[in-house]
């Protein structure tokens, strides 16, 4: 059980037999047993499907994963330490010290993708088209400015969204190359990251319930105005983003779908209600279906290594095992 | 192999958005997703699959007015082979493809159509067009094998395009094209502890890759880490540094081809370098050693069961000492039954480990990457009925044949051409045999087919495997859509309905194989090398059939074999089968194999092998595919529950499965085990150890399913729930 709200002024050293949040050890395992790094999934047997691209295919991909990569880089360098200090539990803090890292591994692999698949100049304009991108720049602001400021609950909010609304719309085009049978490995990459993102998502949704829910009734109200205001600023923004990206190829009005069904998502993280109706979130079910991220697709071993192997529980044997 | 792996050349990423009517992805996809009032989504499937022959396959089928102008062309432009028609009139060609039509064949399933469409059917030069459908290119594999035998081929025509005998994929691929790879699947060698053996093992991985083969090496013989190198001390670096090398052969060799090249390295657990061996698929091993597409398979004699039951120190033997102090590589000596010699013998140097520790290695590298394969070196060497030893298994952990080494001069000639180990598959549908009801045609036709293919076939590339091939003739049958099958007629996979079944489906088809072996002997007047030596010809194969009755336990059983008509052959049966057999001699050196059947079983609408379903939507992923969903055969809304899948089931039903086929396969049977992510490596080690005690021969993949975190779903996804 929880007791009462405190921030961690000084460090004890953490003892995971006295949880305070049977939480923190659920998550903390599923992170943990969850651990990948990119060099696990052969990228390079994309080469050959990368190749059938066209070039303004390529271009968007590559500028998609630098936008992700952006992403990732504030959620590990930025957005995990800052929820630290706000951590209600010592357990918490350590979940945060993963997530930080993985968040580090992510921004990693866009690297190793685009290594493997990518030549260096194409790789270069993108990096640069990201620094000038309007509308990925607001939208790291929009963030980042919540994260400075003095705001406990706010800072969660604003990670909810980075983690389960804003990197959806790069999501989206790996898992519809990977429903076109094209670098079906990439997606196996993007689809351990979503692995990860799915449940830092829900961790901290559930830590800012937790906070909210102690908080009086004005400020509850004010919070959840807040939210809300910052989700639909996000949106906007998010819907430029996709525009400008999707337009050329004819995808952004399912890539909108695709928005609204993770922005009632990400709400639905924080303990929130639906913004967007049903009828706007009828996202194309080779999307939806691809997503899942129970990782129980059955592979071709020999193409691929697929997302579903995890570290184990070492038990050793004993000897009633041995009876024979 | 075909060199052209555009998948789907009509669809373009623009024209997406604005389509209304849902294209046949999303209508497939829609079987992971459930409908309105929580049903699933069956018929969207089969829509998917009418929505791509009408969106995709018929308006890129190249059209022609009749069957004569349509071969004529197809062999003018180099795609047939001239060779495979020419043994045949004219008009009997006709009559087969008539007699193919009319079986009014439709695929069942969108997976089934997608998967031959984009893999096997014969396409223009430039990739874009199909050239065949279904029918065309079952009539060419039976034309093909048939060899101008037109009794054989109408047989092989009905067999194929009914359902009943699929071969497997490289024969079904390849058949009758001009440009095209060997129809021969899988390939085992042998790796001698000396440089040409190795440069040779590794030429032979390019070769056998080029032509679409998957290879096993086998590593066992070579001198570990340390070992002295021409009598100086620490100079070898193990078997670690020809792994890499054989990785790298096998990515080459797969970029030039559509399909992977692959390779797996068998290792015996008391050779020095097996935990380096195990930590190169680590999920943190360092670059240098990380193997990554290379499958590890682990060769386990009974004698490290006991050790660990006794809770001792296992020793690891030196190749390089065993090699010279008993004159045959590690790999030829049992380990069980020179172990406490070789404990004693102070020439052979040794290192030790914990027993125990050894298997939670085993198990925790299973967990992280799902290898290696492991095969219980003794039991498969108690149950091989041909003289010789049996010393590694192949990448998919099916076949279990004896082999020989080959010496070099050195000029890399050979001194002495060994025999190592091809083999090729098919597999039997079991459901659709039960409904025929005439197995014993069913087998002898497929028994036939697939030996056509061993004598047909010659791998000039490596000469140690095409004289293995000539002196065994060795196939293997296999069978598929067991659970299919049995929930179908409403039998749980691993009842003791389940287990009686599938005792004496195989029962029948030992009989059956070993009798169309038996007759090819007679008809061709000569046996596989070293008939004379093994337990067939002196009989004493037989004895477990003839010494007593086997009679269905279960009244279910009973009833099945009835209803197809299936008579059960009688001790007596097997009795004057031994005779024959005994005088006449068998023609193939090994007959069953039971292989895992991934895309095969999409195609011929199965459950794979004769393992329980992996989901009853199973996710498919390859390559080629990206993401595809396939519904159980069978399945529809009031059998859900005889379709319970391999997590839910469990290993020790799955065990005692195999368990039973096993006594009655010559070689062996893929079996994967499933896991759910809260088992430890202690529940893996419990499994293995029951499978051992079973008589398992092989254990093939550790598959795990990892539950959503809860909260975190896809809604309503059918693959989260189900």
């Amino acid at each position: 059980m929880i007791t009462a709200p405190k921030r961690l002024s000084r460090v004890d050293a953490i003892n995971w037999n006295r949880l305070q949040d049977d939480k923190d050890l659920e998550v903390w395992n599923r992170l943990t047993s969850n651990f990948w790094l990119p060099e696990k999934v052969p990228l390079s047997n994309d080469i050959q499907s990368w190749n059938t691209l066209t070039h303004q295919e390529q271009q968007l991909t590559i500028r998609v994963f630098t936008g992700l990569t952006l992403l990732d880089t504030i959620q590990s360098s930025v957005g995990a330490p800052a929820l630290m200090p706000d951590a209600r539990t010592p357990h918490e803090e350590a979940v945060y010290a993963n997530i930080a890292f993985m968040e580090a591994v992510h921004a990693r692999s866009y690297s190793s993708i685009f290594s493997t698949l990518c030549a260096t100049r194409d790789v270069d304009d993108a990096f640069r088209w990201s620094e000038e991108n309007p509308t990925l720049q607001a939208k790291s602001e929009l963030i980042l400015e919540r994260y400075r400021a003095d705001d406990p609950l706010m800072r969660k909010v604003a990670s909810v969204f980075l983690e389960s609304f804003l990197f959806y719309s790069g999501f989206y085009l790996p898992m519809y190359w990977s429903s076109h049978a094209k670098l079906t490995n990439t997606a196996d990459l993007i689809r351990l990251i979503i692995r990860d993102e799915a449940v830092h998502g829900y961790y901290i949704g559930y830590k800012f319930q937790q906070a909210l829910a102690e908080a009086s009734a004005e400020r509850q109200a004010a919070v959840k105005e807040y939210a809300f205001e910052l989700l639909l600023e996000l949106y906007d923004n998010e819907v430029k983003y996709t525009e400008s990206l999707y337009d050329d190829v004819g995808l952004t009005e399912d890539v909108k779908k695709f928005l609204h069904y993770n922005a009632n998502k990400a709400l639905m993280n924080l303990g929130f209600e639906s913004l967007f109706p049903a009828s706007v979130t009828d996202v194309d079910p080779t999307i939806m279906a691809a997503l899942s991220p129970s990782a129980d697709e059955n592979h071709d071993f020999f193409s691929g290594s697929g997302s579903s192997y995890v570290i184990g529980r070492a038990v050793a044997t004993e000897d009633e095992d041995w009876a024979f | 192999m075909e060199t052209t792996s555009l998948a789907e050349p009509n669809r373009e990423m623009s024209a997406k958005s604005a389509g209304r009517t849902l294209d046949y992805h999303a209508l497939n996809a829609m079987l992971n997703l459930y409908g309105p009032s929580g049903e699933l989504q069956l018929e969207k499937d089969r829509e998917a699959a009418r929505q791509y022959f009408l969106q995709h396959v018929n308006q890129n089928t190249v059209f022609f007015h009749s069957l004569e102008e349509k071969l004529d062309y197809l062999v003018e432009e180099d795609y047939y082979e001239a060779e495979v028609l020419a043994q045949y009139d004219a008009g009997f060609i006709k009559a087969l493809f008539e007699q193919a039509y009319a079986h009014k064949f439709r695929f069942p399933s969108f997976l089934g159509a997608f998967k031959y469409y984009t893999s096997y059917t014969l396409k223009t030069f430039d990739g874009k067009r199909y050239l065949e459908r279904y029918e065309d290119r079952v009539c060419m594999v039976a034309l093909t094998l048939a060899r101008g035998n037109e009794a054989l081929a109408r047989a092989l025509v009905d067999e194929i395009v009914s359902g009943r005998f699929q071969p497997a994929t490289p024969t079904f691929l390849n058949c009758g094209k001009r440009q095209r790879g060997e129809l021969v699947s899988c390939f085992l060698l042998r790796i001698e502890d000396n440089m040409e053996s190795i440069g040779r093992a590794i030429n032979s991985a390019l070769q056998l890759s080029k032509r679409g083969g998957g290879v096993a090496l086998l590593l066992s013989n070579i001198r570990e880490a340390g070992a002295p190198i021409k009598h100086i001390e620490n100079q070898s670096s193990g078997i670690i540094p020809i792994m890499k090398l054989l990785e790298d052969a096998f990515s080459y060799a797969n970029q030039l081809g559509a399909r992977q090249g692959a390779g797996a390295v068998y290792l015996n657990a008391h050779h020095p370098d097996i935990l380096r061996f195990l930590d190169t698929k680590r999920e943190n091993a360092d670059e240098k050693i990380r193997i990554k597409t290379l499958s590890l398979g682990v060769t386990i004699p009974d004698i490290t069961f006991e050790l660990a039951k006794r809770n001792e120190a296992m020793y690891l033997f030196s190749p390089y000492d065993v090699e010279r102090v008993y004159g045959v590589p590690f790999g030829d000596i049992s380990v069980t039954e020179k172990y406490h010699e070789m404990v004693a013998d102070g020439r052979i140097r040794k290192s030790k480990i914990d027993a125990r520790a050894f298997f939670q290695t085993l198990a925790e590298v299973q967990f992280e990457s799902g290898y290696p394969y492991v095969m219980f070196e003794d039991n498969v060497n108690r149950a091989n009925p041909i003289a010789g030893r049996i010393n590694m298994s192949n990448l998919c952990s099916e076949i279990l044949q004896v082999n020989t080494s080959s010496r070099y001069d050195d000029d890399l000639g050979y001194r002495e051409i060994g025999e190592d180990i091809s083999c090729n598959l098919g597999s039997m549908n079991i459901a659709k045999v039960m409904d025929s009801g005439d197995i014993g045609t069913s087998v002898d036709i497929a028994v036939r087919g697939l030996t056509a293919v061993a004598e047909m076939t010659e791998i000039r590339s490596v000469p140690s495997v095409a004289n293995g091939n000539a002196r065994s003739r060795a196939i293997g049958l296999g069978q598929m859509n067991l659970h299919g099958f049995l929930a179908r007629e409403r039998i749980h996979y691993g009842s003791e309905e389940g287990l009686d079944f599938t005792n004496f489906y195989f029962y029948c088809v030992a009989y059956h194989a070993l009798r169309a072996s038996n007759r090819l002997a007679m008809e061709r007047g000569e046996s596989f090398a070293g008939f004379a030596d093994s337990d067939y010809a002196n009989g004493a194969f037989f004895d477990k059939y003839t010494e007593r009755a086997w009679q269905p336990r279960t009244e279910k059983v009973r009833a099945l074999f009835e209803r197809s008509g299936i008579a059960i052959p009688s001790q007596d049966d097997w009795r004057s089968l031994k005779a024959s057999v005994m005088a006449h001699g068998l023609y193939n050196r090994n007959l069953q194999a039971v292989p895992p059947t991934g895309s095969i079983s999409y195609i011929n609408h199965s459950t794979s092998s004769i393992h329980p379903v992996a989901a009853k939507i199973e996710i498919r992923k390859e390559g080629k595919l990206g993401r595809v969903y396939y519904p159980a055969p069978f399945l529809d809304d009031d059998n859900l529950e005889y379709y319970r899948d391999a997590y839910e089931i469990g290993p020790e039903a799955i065990i005692d499965t195999y368990a039973e086929a096993s006594q009655h396969v010559d070689q062996g049977l893929s079996l994967t085990l499933f896991f759910p992510d809260t088992a430890t490596t202690r529940d893996i080690n419990k499994a293995q150890i029951y499978a051992w005690r079973k008589g398992i021969k092989t254990l093939y993949y550790v598959r795990l399913r990892q539950s959503a975190l809860e909260g975190t779903e896809v809604e309503g996804c059918v693959s989260c729930t189900l």
